[in-house]
């Protein structure tokens, strides 16, 4: 073996040595360091979007796309250190006090970005209701055409109790070109029943059509199966009191009625008892004519 | 091996210059030789292999991007694709635009072609085409790679595709423009001090709708003029930037893309006479 090649083969074995035992210092230095405190990254954003805006050059699009996906990776980040079950629309517990401004800046950045102004309309509603509806009514003004975000404007105001004010956000929603005919028709059904499960229905099942974000599209899917339940609830309660009637007892478990179950095509466990919308059997408070999800199966959001 | 390929394309295009085409413009011919021999340096000196990061970054973003984005994936592309474009770009532009000029002088090469009958001007603007040539093919082929990239993440056609090509122009024409700043700079000083210079017209180009508002939000006179002096001197590369709106779907009106390429045309014309008429004075002993 010459000199030459030999000192080819030396030194492949350092860069090669020495990157592994690089990346070995690091993972041992790693479980050294103390550990990062959740919300030390909380602080601030270094930059505030107008000056974010100013020295993005031609790249605005692109920094716009940074700070979006940055704002999803926070909230991911914050449910993932997060224990227990929590949904899109309930995340007030999280501390998400960097997420307006991380979605300002991103709207701010590309202000014909619809998916944070979409994304705020859903997220910010339990954590400050006021820059939903700031964040949103700023979507709309950069796009007075996105009829999708006088739906979620509408959705922010009936999430409040404000009804006709929502009516009122459909109805401008609907004028808008490229408007579907279920906008005015929502405007109609938010004046006439603004708080009822029928609304509710109708507006989950709207967001989850039309949203092009999967974790909206879970949120709103989560809320149907809530409204299903409900409904699924409300029939066997139904069903206790024509039970009560004729037996004058309330059922001690669910076999007394496997008969009416079968006959009206419930689907029901090996033990009979119904299934809630995501599957799990509904548990039967024994002579109280009451039933609930059964908190430890459900997937059906419980409150 | 690289260097005599190099002495090997000087003495092959000054070849070339010293026997004009019979019948052709004299002029055209000798500025067509030095441009293709531009070129053939560049892609010698691998300035293409951007290319292949500008694949490999596409590729990735197109796999992972879908998971990050929330459902944005065709936007982030496009957003990407065209700021690398632009970037990669930027960077040809200034390193390679730069180095044209300089890179003949430090290795006398200059000398074999202006002992044939080649003008000062001529040698320029044939530099000049030879690395618009490269980015050309460069913007060329990073326009392939985002439609290729958008027809992966849609499966199948994507009608973002058509409304990236007039960005697409708008950005080659801004490369267009700073590599003719790059030359500028370069006909009368070093390689570093014209790289910086460049960066800094680029980043003051798309600072110009400031500058205008500067100049208005002045009070005294002098500063007033001397802001919109400034506007209207330096190139005004922000009406370039029409990546975010591509991204959306939106296209520039095609009165506004003849506009700008008229300016890149004016504008082009200007600093290149410019830079003929330094660099004619400039004396290489």
């Amino acid at each position: 073996m010459n000199n030459e090649r030999l000192n080819t083969i030396t030194l492949g074995l350092v860069v090669v040595v020495g990157i592994a035992s690089a990346a070995l210092l690091v993972r041992w230095t790693d479980t050294l360091r103390p550990p990062v405190d959740p919300n030390a990254i909380d602080d601030s954003l270094y930059l505030n979007d107008k000056t974010a805006r100013r020295i993005s050059l031609g790249f605005n699009g692109l920094a716009a796309d940074w700070y979006w996906m940055r704002s999803l990776q926070y909230v991911g980040k914050k449910i993932g250190n997060y224990e227990g079950d929590i949904r899109l629309d309930d995340l007030n517990n999280l501390n998400l006090k960097l997420l307006v401004p991380l979605l300002e800046t991103s709207t701010t950045l590309d202000p014909e970005f619809i998916a944070p102004y979409e994304y705020a309309a859903v997220v910010l509603p339990a954590i400050d209701v006021q820059q939903a509806i700031r964040l949103t009514e700023k979507g709309i003004n950069a796009n007075p055409n996105a009829w999708r975000l006088y739906h979620h404007l509408g959705y922010i105001y009936w999430r409040e109790g404000q009804y006709q004010l929502a009516s009122e956000i459909y109805g401008r929603g609907a004028q808008t070109p490229g408007a579907p005919a279920w906008m005015e028709a929502m405007k109609a059904k938010l004046l006439s029943e603004g708080g009822s499960r029928a609304t509710a229905r109708e507006i989950y099942t709207r967001m989850y059509e039309q949203s092009s974000d999967e974790q909206v599209r879970d949120m709103a899917r989560m809320h149907l199966l809530q409204l299903d339940s409900l409904d699924q609830r409300d029939g066997l309660r139904k069903l206790f009191t024509a039970y009560q009637a004729r037996n004058g007892k309330c059922p001690e478990s669910w076999s007394e009625l496997g008969q009416i179950f079968r006959t009206l095509r419930i689907p029901m466990d090996q033990s009979g008892a119904p299934l809630d919308p995501s599957g799990a059997p509904y548990l039967l408070k024994a002579g109280a004519c009451e039933v609930e999800l059964d908190p430890k199966a459900t997937k059906v959001p419980l409150k | 091996m690289d260097e005599l390929l190099r002495t090997l394309d000087t003495a092959q295009a000054t070849t070339h210059l010293a026997r004009p085409k019979p019948g052709g413009s004299g002029s055209l011919w000798r500025m067509s030789a030095i441009a293709r021999n531009a070129f053939r340096e560049a892609v010698r000196d691998r300035v293409l292999y951007n290319l292949v990061l500008f694949v490999l970054l596409l590729t990735a973003a197109s796999i992972f991007i879908g998971e990050l984005s929330g459902g944005q994936e065709r936007k982030v592309i496009v957003d990407l694709g065209l700021s690398a474009m632009l970037l990669f770009g930027m960077f040809i532009a200034i390193f390679v635009g730069v180095g044209l000029v300089y890179k003949e002088i430090e290795r006398r090469t200059i000398y074999a072609v202006f002992s044939k009958p080649v003008g000062r001007g001529e040698f320029l603007i044939g530099k000049y085409l030879g690395l618009c040539l490269t980015l050309l093919v460069n913007v060329l082929v990073m326009g392939v790679g985002v439609s290729v990239a958008l027809l992966y993440v849609s499966r199948g056609w994507d009608p973002l595709i058509p409304t990236i090509w007039p960005a697409v122009l708008l950005i080659y024409l801004e490369l267009m423009l700073l590599t003719a700043v790059a030359l500028l700079f370069s006909s009368f000083s070093s390689p570093a001090l014209s790289a910086l210079l460049t960066f800094l017209t680029f980043v003051i180009g798309h600072f110009s709708a400031d500058l205008k508002i500067l100049a208005v939000s002045m009070g005294s006179t002098s500063a007033r003029w001397f802001f919109k002096g400034l506007y209207y001197l330096l190139p005004n590369l922000a009406n370039y930037s029409f990546i975010t709106p591509a991204a959306h779907g939106r296209t520039p009106a095609a009165g506004f893309v003849l506009a700008t390429a008229l300016y890149a045309l004016v504008y082009i014309t200007v600093i290149l006479a410019a830079a003929t008429l330094i660099f004619s004075r400039r004396n290489f002993k």
